[in-house]
């Protein structure tokens, strides 16, 4: 197996140069999987900046990804705006009260405030240990909710796109409070000195269609890229399931990677978008992360490769979401493995052993 | 086309272009008409929401209009099913449906109810976060021929796998079809617990419960 020759950083910043590098960047979406590196239960994490940070820099180090993202859920800004989010004892929190029991209750929403409320201060207080840690050698991203679907948080997924037809106004009010709660969590994660990536699974065509992605998602989401850009960052965009109609509305907000899934096909998004952004992506976070063998893992990366490895814009092997908190170490190990068979230039010996 | 016929195309027409109103008004009128409740449902309301779910396979509608066209459905349905007669209530396969528990992202299970009440089922929805056990328990309350389990999340996935087990069990395995569905769930999942089935979507959805029932019919026989 070859080893790793040079550091995060050094690679992303020699891919983007279009210098020699010893392989493609790889980043395993890993979040609370974290939690199984440290042996703590996943509910630790609440409220503990100190200990999501040791984690996060024990999980960097034990698979040698390229990338960092502080992240438990997606909830963060929601519950600090006034959601109420379930804690499992050991499992990803989910969604218990969306933060509007009525819709006409909206005027009573604010922005949150990241340096106060809810689990944002020990997100931030994570970012600057893994940035003090291990900042010198990889990116350290934080994850943020965008605002389409924070603001499906904020009044609940089914009546936010039954709002999206019956009342688009209501529905611009919910974005544009997300979007300020947005805003000021980014400031927040730049002033630590790490990047927000974000993620917006609710703008994915599998709930609403490129017509409402374009009036609901495209101009907020815009507005915040803009905003991250301003401070000299670029910023990946994640957005799941399916995606292929608004790829070019995704490539529109500024983002310089766009992070898929594997319900779309990155062959085609490297014809269709790849020389406008990079692209991340997509091996199956359900199917071939948590539930497939090693060699699945090492097919999957294989094909990635083979389909968009030479999109103009650059290719991260990438799991297609985060990766579900029991995912087996060895199928994490087998996607860095693969890509560091596969090396750069790309062995065709290494590509072309599909089973 | 007869007045009638007139009538069923604009009845689904309104649910199509997920006027809700317009379907409750429609609805009126052929009732006050002595139009039969069943075909008015039939061959205007469910023919409506069938084009709907067209176009939704087609990528013409998402979530939204779709979640509007049944809304429209539902309008018309409130006022018609009171006019059916005796024998039409009763004949429906019933499937009992669900988001197990741990998880509460329930839009997809809630399309698949729409498009299941749609499509001659009468669903029995348990809503999100549910324990296995009262899959288990609704299915034999209601006997259903079908339980429907839902969800998005990876770490719920088991829960489904807890259904199955349960189900066998009491001994009951053999009285139910299980069908499963969601992001995280593929067919080699539904496999591996021992589901009936598996379906990507609502659509599918549909056509592997009414799959499921002739074979259990056939079973049966």
């Amino acid at each position: 197996m070859p080893r790793d020759l040079m550091s995060p950083l050094d690679r992303l910043a020699a891919y983007g140069r279009g210098d020699a590098i010893d392989r493609l960047p790889c980043v395993p979406i890993v979040g609370n999987t974290a939690a199984r590196v440290l042996g703590v239960k996943v509910s630790a994490f609440r409220g503990d900046g100190e200990l999501i940070a040791r984690a996060q820099i024990a999980a960097y180090r034990r698979f040698g990804y390229d990338n960092i993202r502080v992240f438990t859920d997606l909830y963060t800004q929601a519950e600090a705006m006034g959601a109420r989010v379930h804690y499992p004892e050991d499992d990803t929190a989910y969604l218990a009260e969306p933060a509007l029991g009525e819709v006409r209750d909206l005027a009573r929403l604010r922005p949150a405030d990241p340096l106060r409320d809810g689990n944002l201060p020990a997100h931030l207080e994570a970012a600057r240990r893994v940035l003090e840690a291990v900042g010198k050698e990889v990116p350290v991203t934080a994850a943020l909710t965008g605002p389409f679907t924070n603001a499906s948080f904020l009044t609940g997924t089914e009546n936010l796109v039954r709002l999206t037809l019956r009342d688009p106004e209501t529905v611009h009010r919910l974005c544009e409070v997300s979007l300020q709660t947005n805003l000021a969590y980014a400031e927040a994660i730049l002033a630590t000195g790490a990047t927000p990536s974000l993620t917006d699974p609710m703008s994915s065509s599998t709930v609403i269609g490129p017509r409402q992605f374009r009036e609901f998602s495209l101009p907020y989401l815009a507005r915040l890229v803009a905003f991250i850009r301003g401070h000299g960052r670029a910023v990946t965009l994640h957005i799941c399931g399916r995606t292929r109609a608004v790829w070019q509305e995704m490539a529109d907000t500024g983002a310089a990677c766009l992070s898929l899934d594997d319900e779309v096909d990155l062959a085609e998004a490297k014809v269709l978008v790849g020389h406008r952004v990079r692209l991340m992506g997509n091996v199956s976070p359900s199917a071939v992360m948590l539930q497939g063998t090693p060699r699945g893992v090492r097919a999957a990366v294989r094909r990635v490769v083979a389909g968009a490895g030479d999109s103009p814009g650059g290719l991260v092997v990438a799991s297609g979401c985060s990766l579900p908190t029991e995912t087996p170490f060895a199928n994490i190990d087998a996607m860095l493995d693969a890509v560091r068979e596969i090396g750069h230039p790309f062995r065709c010996d290494a590509l072309e052993s599909h089973p | 086309m007869s007045d009638t016929d007139a009538l069923f195309q604009e009845l689904s027409d309104a649910v199509v272009e997920m006027d809700e109103v317009r379907a409750g008004e429609l609805a009126q009128r052929a009732v006050a008409e002595g139009v039969d409740a069943y075909t008015a449902i039939d061959r205007g309301l469910v023919h409506g929401m069938m084009r709907a779910s067209q176009l939704f396979e087609e990528e013409d509608y998402f979530i939204p209009e779709l979640l509007l066209c049944s809304d429209a459905m539902y309008a018309g349905l409130a006022i018609l099913q009171p006019h059916l007669r005796r024998d039409e209530h009763s004949q429906k396969p019933k499937v009992v449906i669900g988001v197990v528990e741990g998880d509460t992202h329930d839009i997809g299970k809630n399309l698949v109810k729409i498009m299941l009440d749609a499509s001659g089922f009468e669903v029995i929805d348990l809503g999100r976060d549910i324990p296995p056990q009262a899959f288990v328990d609704a299915a034999v309350a209601a006997e259903a021929r079908i339980v429907a389990l839902s969800t998005l999340m990876t770490t719920t996935m088991e829960g489904m796998a807890e259904v199955v087990r349960l189900l066998e069990s009491a001994g009951l395995r053999d009285r139910f079809k299980v069908m499963v569905g969601g992001g995280p769930i593929s067919q080699a999942f539904a496999t591996r617990i021992g589901a009936d089935g598996y379906s990507a979507n609502a659509a599918e959805a549909v056509r592997l419960a009414k799959r499921l029932v002739a074979t259990s019919s056939s079973d049966a026989a």
